[in-house]
């Protein structure tokens, strides 16, 4: 896709009704999330339904969600089945990359985080290795850990949930 | 100080010390209280528990190798671009180890263990810190073998610089001094979206490449190939009996 062809596309998803927009064609992979998106996040969080309306319905449509950026906004997004049953809204951690989940920085170390810990944004949650670069991942969110989702020294997939995170 | 160093900012703030755990730790620490400036270099003469991969150590005697560890921003490269790091470090680190042995072969084993005649005689260890998809900081460790020359029995294929070259003098500083420089060179380039450049001169100074061998899985199961590059992220390639396969780290060991 050349980057005119993208513009478009991005400027016909404003126009539209939806929320999100996801394209995989071999390695390529375009993933674009409207001001829509944001609406549906906010509606199942605890907002009044004025706060969601556009302050100003003449400003022009906010720019799509960049793509690149998938993970961001996805970790912001409660867990939709434990909203309905009342259980509060998990935020999700998610592995950023493919590699192998460590949950701690060496097998002599405690884990970075367990089940109860509370975890400020920002703070290191894990490591993830690939090709013997090792990452500290930092956690988007804030809140208690409910659950940890995958089990030390096992690999991960791109955007794989990692840690159910409790807000509040 | 650094004193002939010729860099823009790799090595200017260099913090010494006599001895540490490890250079990548102490790192790792200042990071998480403060944000050095880029380029910050810390180094020590006595690194007493430094790594390689999870679990496995690094020996070193005291002031005869050089560990450093140097901290950098990369946040113009994306999380999935970054074997990109290992690329330019392996590059920076062969080039030092050419330049004081140029009657040597030197390689980088994939993915990256410094290599002089067959033998290993240094190692990178890059640690990062991702949030999303933003890589917050690099910690780029590495590790040559200068004057020391004995090794532990239980590492027979270790050597460094001075037995490779007995007549020369060699000293750690100016060493540290010329990785400086050839790193900063690489991450300029890499910074300038010199990607495939860098890619082709790692490929360069590949061990094995484009060479029939013998390669073997975890299982135990021997089978011939000929590697024949990496991908973008750096898995390897290997071409055994017209099949193209793709090996992770542990998936595969050269014979």
């Amino acid at each position: 896709m050349t980057f005119k062809e993208i513009q478009e596309l991005i400027k016909q998803l404003s126009k539209s009704n939806l929320s999100e927009f996801k394209l995989k064609d071999g390695e390529f992979e375009l993933s674009v999330r409207t001001k829509h998106y944001n609406k549906q996040n906010a509606k199942s969080q605890i907002i009044t339904p004025q706060a969601v309306m556009p302050a100003a319905p003449v400003a022009p449509p906010p720019a799509a969600a960049p793509a690149s950026a998938p993970a961001e906004k996805a970790a912001s997004a409660p867990a939709p089945e434990a909203a309905e049953e009342g259980a509060g809204n998990y935020l999700e951690v998610k592995s950023p990359m493919v590699g192998t989940f460590y949950r701690s920085s060496s097998p002599d170390k405690p884990p970075y985080v367990k089940v109860g810990d509370t975890i400020e944004k920002g703070g290191p949650v894990c490591i993830i290795e690939a090709m013997k670069l090792f990452n500290e991942i930092e956690s988007e969110v804030s809140g208690k850990i409910v659950k940890v989702m995958v089990e030390d020294a096992q690999p991960v997939e791109y955007d794989q949930v990692l840690f159910l995170v409790d807000p509040s | 100080m650094l004193q002939k160093l010729n860099t823009l900012f790799i090595g200017k703030v260099l913090l010494e010390f006599p001895k540490l755990p490890s250079t990548n730790a102490y790192a790792i620490d200042l990071l998480s209280k403060s944000r050095p400036i880029e380029g910050t270099v810390i180094s020590t003469a006595n690194q007493t528990d430094g790594r390689g991969q999870i679990g496995s150590k690094w020996n070193s005697l005291p002031g005869e190798n050089l560990t450093c560890s140097v901290i950098l921003y990369p946040g113009f490269l994306l999380v999935r671009q970054q074997f990109m790091l290992n690329i330019i470090t392996s590059l920076a680190a062969l080039e030092v180890i050419q330049h004081y042995l140029p009657n040597c072969n030197c390689h980088v084993k994939w993915p990256n263990d410094l290599y002089v005649d067959n033998q290993k005689t240094g190692g990178i260890l890059i640690q990062n810190s991702l949030q999303g998809q933003h890589i917050q900081s690099t910690v780029i460790g590495l590790g040559i073998n200068i004057l020391q020359k004995s090794f532990p029995e239980d590492i027979p294929n270790a050597t460094s610089m001075i037995l490779q070259a007995p007549d020369e003098s060699f000293s750690v500083e100016n060493v540290l001094t010329l990785f400086c420089e050839k790193l900063e060179k690489r991450y300029l380039q890499l910074k300038g979206g010199k990607q495939s450049h860098l890619k082709d001169s790692y490929l360069n100074h590949l061990l094995g490449l484009e060479e029939d061998r013998q390669f073997q899985k975890p299982d135990g199961n021997r089978f011939p190939g000929r590697i024949t590059g990496i991908t973008e992220d750096g898995r390897l390639i290997i071409i055994s009996e017209g099949k193209k396969l793709y090996f992770n780290l542990k998936e595969v060991i050269f014979l």
